[in-house]
């Protein structure tokens, strides 16, 4: 076990620099903190409960490029329909795999554990077979530093869901507050050479605390019938549609994958997957315009379904990692607990 | 990266294009330098260049490894420009994804196909194949409905096929002029011979699905025997994106198309 300084802690993103990490910090926003790669003078928030985006932001980065490739599709006076008589030559056959291996390792320093958890999810996700190459190349070599934390706000659902524990594997550093100072534990070689050059080395055991919640839940009914057979029309009701739920998710992966090319020079296209959320209609709906999730009700009950049964039956992990982003972001203040969870006192 | 990518296509150009009805085109396809070895059951993944990628039945016999043929229904705006395709143009195909009909379990038995409207493009393959390995089968019946009579795909098929398994067809809507049968499927399910240890397979719309599947499991048929194939976008195909989850948390593309009745839900086949 460590002891540092917050000085001291702050001197680690640097180290991280120095061994050729990519390091990604919650930086401070206005009002907001958000992760984002950090710089010489940036000052990394460590006060914070939470996060406005997540690590899948930069493990799974919306609009990708896939690959690239040249086709001679050519765009009709009619509106931007798009003919498709002149395809010559070797279109895919000119496809170039384009996705170099990433300059730098990336590095995640002061995310919360429910955060650090979320990776593990889409790992589970990512890496079964067959594993997505663009993931696993960004995944691979990773630095997590994670912070915990003494207390959640009320949205936190983390103590409930087991969350505040961080899987084994995806910390290299664990690191708590303990009054004015830090106190830090290696969990691999590589974090104890990091801590070793900022900390100093104190006996002792690394306390386990679980955080103060405000309010406690359980959860009650998540499986796929329960879900279904309860109400939820009161619930939705004030749902605007606008996906803040599922966009700052840390575990929403479902994606998108489409053609994308200027308009000036169409015969160059960029395959490219951007994020897709269930809460809206065009997610389920197949040729000919059938749509297998018609209301607010069905799509807000499918993300429950997602979270929590199907996550359950295909990877054997909750989907949900309790950090309350969905409930605290929703502007119609839609809180899924209420569906599936029960408050206890 | 030594991974190999599964999003990239494999070049495949259009051989021939031809007319099945109004709305409808097969289009053959040559794989260029490559060949497939698919199951009946299995889907492709269809690459436009510029339009964009969407995944269709293989329509043609496993037998032919260097062809695939594919039938599109003009409905959405990948379907509408691969309408425009004409022989020589070139596209990618990924591909052959998802579990196929359980072919081998089919061998020595009955075999019910029911396939209504563009659903029978998911069929032809078990058709051809079983055409083509007569001898393995018991009785085959195709069941196939669609609503008008230029609605009918295979027609040139059919004729070929009529000599080796029995055929019905019926419509919903027929014209004054149709001398067949009229109707749904469902309501000529009782015409046929149901047995106990005869395995169906079904394709077609979501909601006709559910209902023949219901009528079948009324007619004591085991639904460990009914297979269904389900149509969802899918924008991977490798279980990646989650656009094609049904209730019950399986994936078309990796734990289907095909599924046996009894693994899903009839909430999860119809709409």
């Amino acid at each position: 076990m460590y002891d540092l300084s917050e000085e001291d802690l702050q001197k680690i993103p640097a180290i991280l620099q120095g061994l050729g990490y990519e390091v990604i910090a919650p930086l401070k926003f206005n009002q907001a903190v958000k992760l984002a790669p950090i710089n010489a003078d940036s000052k990394i928030e460590l006060d914070y409960i939470r996060l406005m985006n997540s690590p899948r932001d930069f493990l799974l980065p919306n609009r990708e490029t896939l690959f690239k490739y040249r086709s001679t599709a050519t765009i009709t006076s009619y509106g931007l329909k798009i003919r498709f008589p002149t395809v010559e030559g070797p279109c895919p056959a000119g496809i170039s795999p384009e996705y170099s291996s990433q300059k730098k390792k990336l590095a995640f320093f002061g995310i919360h554990p429910c955060i650090a958890n979320s990776i593990r999810y889409l790992d589970r996700v990512m890496l079964s077979d067959p594993p997505d190459p663009y993931y696993s190349d960004r995944r691979k070599d990773m630095f997590l530093a994670v912070l915990e934390c003494d207390e959640g706000d009320e949205y936190c659902l983390c103590k409930t869901l087991g969350s505040y524990k961080v899987a084994k594997g995806y910390a290299d550093i664990l690191m708590r507050k303990s009054g004015n100072r830090y106190i830090a534990k290696p969990m691999t070689p590589l974090g104890e050479t990091v801590l070793k050059q900022v900390g100093k080395e104190i006996s002792g055991d690394y306390p386990k605390i679980v955080p103060r919640m405000k309010k406690e839940y359980e959860i009650t009914n998540a499986d796929e019938s329960s879900i279904d057979s309860k109400d939820a029309s009161e619930t939705v009701k004030s749902c605007t549609l606008c996906c803040a739920c599922t966009v700052t998710c840390p575990t929403c992966y479902c994606n998108d994958i489409e053609d994308r090319f200027s308009l000036v020079d169409p015969s160059n296209v960029e395959r490219a997957r951007t994020r897709m959320s269930c809460q809206r209609r065009c997610y389920s709906m197949i040729a000919g315009g059938t749509t297998f999730l018609k209301s607010k009700e069905d799509r807000f009950k499918w993300r429950l379904k997602h979270k929590f049964p199907f996550s359950i039956n295909s990877f054997r992990l909750v989907g949900c990692v309790g950090c309350g982003s969905c409930i605290a972001n929703c502007p119609a203040r839609i809180d899924f607990r209420d569906h599936i969870a029960r408050s206890v006192d | 990266m030594s991974l190999t990518n599964p999003y990239l296509p494999r070049q495949v150009t259009v051989n021939a294009v031809k007319n099945e009805s109004l709305e409808t085109k097969t289009l053959r396809l040559k794989l260029q330098n490559w060949s497939m070895s698919f199951v009946p059951g299995q889907f492709v993944q269809l690459l436009l260049p510029g339009v964009g990628e969407a995944p269709f039945c293989i329509a043609s016999s496993p037998s032919d490894q260097r062809h695939i043929e594919i039938t599109i229904m003009r409905r959405g705006m990948l379907t509408n420009a691969a309408h425009y395709l004409r022989p020589g143009d070139a596209l990618g195909v990924r591909g052959p994804l998802g579990r196929p009909f359980p072919i081998d379990q089919f061998e020595g038995k009955d075999l019910l196909i029911i396939a209504t409207g563009i659903g029978i493009a998911a069929l032809k393959s078990l058709i051809e194949h079983v055409v083509g390995n007569r001898s393995k089968y018991g009785e085959v019946t195709l069941l196939y409905g669609a609503r008008f009579p230029e609605d009918l795909v295979y027609r040139e098929d059919m004729k070929h096929w009529s000599s080796s398994i029995k055929i019905i067809v019926t419509l919903s809507k027929a014209t004054p002029e149709w001398q067949g049968l009229r109707g749904r499927v469902t309501d000529h399910l009782h015409e046929i011979n149901l047995k106990d240890d005869m395995n169906i397979a079904i394709c077609g719309s979501p909601t006709v699905m559910a209902s023949i599947v219901q009528s079948l499991s009324l007619l004591g048929i085991n639904k460990e025997r009914i297979f269904v194939s389900l149509e969802r976008h899918m924008k991977c195909g490798i279980g990646k994106c989650a656009r094609c989850l049904i209730a019950g948390g399986k994936m078309v593309c990796k734990d289907g198309p095909v599924f046996k009745a009894s693994e899903i839900s009839l909430e999860a086949i119809g709409e």
